[in-house]
């Protein structure tokens, strides 16, 4: 803290310096030298350093010094000094818009890296998702076969029961094994401190939802979006926000590829609950689910997908509570279910 | 000209295993045990190719994703150096396009982990099955080559005439030779070839001739 604050301190000493020298140099000497476009180097270091009002404040200070040296200066051509002036005034300015707008191209930058990253962030959940059905097949594989293996020695007549119990230790150790992986997985999801800050759920919603637009009209989906305009700001990590939402969209293009409905539909709604919460809402028109699935769809390794391993949910459900918030799931009218999740409004009072 | 062969009791036969995890390996290599097969395990093909292997009738369980090798192109790989063991697959994703490929380029079986034993069980043993009546064929046809091999060359061209239907009387107005010639040769051609009959010794002709 107090590097930074002398850090500052250094940076006001040297602008201030080299401020006076200029001046100095410039009133000091005859009209026909163009001192003052040193301030340019002022400017420049100033855009380094200086937030954009500081600049702009800098290069205003410049001018009147400019102008004042000009006042202040007793010997040479008069005219010469005008035109040095002018022409010194004007490298100010140019400097100080061209140096702002190379911070403005900073700063784009940085934030179309950032989507980037978020957006690689996004999709690589899907490989996550094949590289742990691999992780925690194989220990799961060997526990089937050691298991098996253990039964057959068993039945021979008579049971070699000392090759059984090194298949059942096997099969033991492989099975914590494969917990191990899921431990792992659950540390993933919620060991990396989120990044909270202020989130508008609609933006998170539709630049989700934009990500999987392409999936949307490749299952030939009709998408609906039903936003809320009160919805209240919430502190969260945005990129897991849109995770979830972005599983929860996923899930719900693949509940509709088994369903015999003419028209598919996909509604992502936010509301504005009664006790000041929002919610994040997706429902689809798929095959639905079974009263029963309802309660253990967020446990891990829970899935009805042939292909599935269950861990999406779980996943979401880790960074929903991680934020204080509920997830859960509604049968859908007349088919379907509906996905949804809340997330506590911030303590600050919503724009 | 592969058929059901019952499994002889007492012959030595092998199966290998390429998985690169080590506990897949251990459970696969005790399964097996369990029901009295002889099994042996690898942690890459590399290895598995590198290994010294019993001649004998084998086949192979494979794992489709496997690091520095992709199981299928390792399938493509053996026939192409004409290693003919049959194959089984096993793959932790199934894949239809990858299980299409695998049955087209002649795998016994494609099964998704984790499979019941005894379908892993019923495969091995048609593998097993298949690779003795293989064998057999190839031994038989090799045996076949060599008795034919070992006639002469007047023998040879007579027993060419003979599968063709040829009457003694014409076979010895081919060669210029006595009819009681070709009849002794004819005798001596059946004996060494280990024919019991005519119909037999053409179908002799054919395979050497399928087989060439």
């Amino acid at each position: 803290m107090s590097g930074l604050a002398s850090r500052n301190w250094l940076r006001a000493v040297v602008l201030a310096a080299l401020l006076a020298t200029v001046f100095a140099a410039d009133t000091a000497t005859d009209f026909e030298i163009a001192a003052p476009v040193f301030y340019v180097a002022v400017v420049l270091l100033a855009v380094r350093w200086l937030p954009t009002y500081g600049v702009v404040a800098l290069s205003a200070l410049c001018i009147a010094l400019t102008i004042m040296s000009f006042a202040f200066t007793r010997s040479g051509a008069h005219t010469a000094g005008l035109i040095n002036g002018g022409i010194s005034i004007s490298a100010i300015v140019l400097v100080t818009y061209l140096g702002i707008r190379m911070l403005d191209a900073e700063a784009a930058t940085h934030v179309a890296r950032a989507q980037l990253t978020r957006i690689a962030r996004v999709s690589s959940l899907g490989v996550l998702t094949t590289s742990i059905a691999h992780e925690v097949n194989q220990p799961l594989t060997a526990v089937v076969t050691s298991g098996e293996a253990a039964l057959r020695w068993l039945g021979q007549d008579p049971p070699n029961l000392d090759k059984a119990r090194r298949a059942i230790e096997r099969a033991n150790s492989d099975a914590n094994r494969a917990s191990d992986v899921i431990v792992r997985i659950r540390g993933l999801a919620k060991g990396e401190p989120p990044h909270k800050s202020w989130v508008d759920l609609n933006d998170a919603v539709v630049e989700a939802v934009g990500l999987a637009q392409a999936e949307i009209n490749r299952n030939d989906v009709t998408l609906r979006m039903n936003l809320a305009d009160d919805l209240p700001l919430v502190l969260a990590d945005k990129i897991q926000v849109q995770q979830v939402i972005g599983n929860l969209v996923l899930n719900a293009l693949e509940a509709m590829q088994g369903a015999s409905s003419p028209t598919l539909n996909l509604v992502v709604s936010t509301v504005r609950t009664p006790s000041d919460e929002a919610l994040v809402a997706v429902a689809d028109s798929g095959v639905g689910l079974p009263q029963d699935a309802l309660e253990q769809l967020f446990d891990a390794c829970w899935t009805t997908k042939k292909g599935g391993i269950g861990m999406g949910l779980t996943i979401s459900r880790s960074i929903v509570e991680a934020h204080d918030g509920r997830i859960w799931a509604i049968p859908n009218s007349p088919s379907g279910a509906i996905f949804q999740f809340t997330l506590p409004a911030g303590s600050e009072v919503s724009t | 000209m592969i058929q059901e062969v019952p499994e002889v009791a007492g012959e030595p036969r092998t199966v290998f295993v390429i998985d690169d995890d080590s506990s897949v390996r251990e459970a696969l290599v005790d399964l097996l045990g369990s029901v009295g097969l002889d099994a042996q395990a690898f942690a890459s093909p590399r290895a598995f190719m590198s290994a010294r292997r019993p001649d004998r009738p084998s086949c192979l369980v494979l794992d489709i994703r496997m690091p520095g090798a992709n199981g299928l192109d390792f399938q493509r790989e053996l026939i192409g150096l004409n290693i003919l063991i049959p194959l089984i697959f096993i793959s932790g994703h199934a894949d239809i396009q990858m299980s299409v490929r695998a049955m087209k380029d002649g795998a016994i079986e494609f099964l998704t982990k984790p499979f019941r034993d005894q379908d892993l069980l019923d495969a091995i043993n048609e593998g097993l099955n298949r690779d003795a009546a293989r064998r057999r064929e190839a031994e038989a046809i090799s045996d076949l080559r060599a008795r034919f091999d070992a006639l002469d060359d007047r023998d040879q061209a007579i027993m060419a005439q003979v599968v063709q239907g040829h009457l003694n009387k014409q076979i010895a107005a081919t060669f210029g030779l006595s009819e009681i010639t070709i009849k002794v040769r004819r005798a001596r051609i059946m004996r060494r070839m280990n024919a019991r009959s005519l119909s037999d010794l053409v179908r002799m002709t054919e395979r050497l001739r399928l087989y060439q």
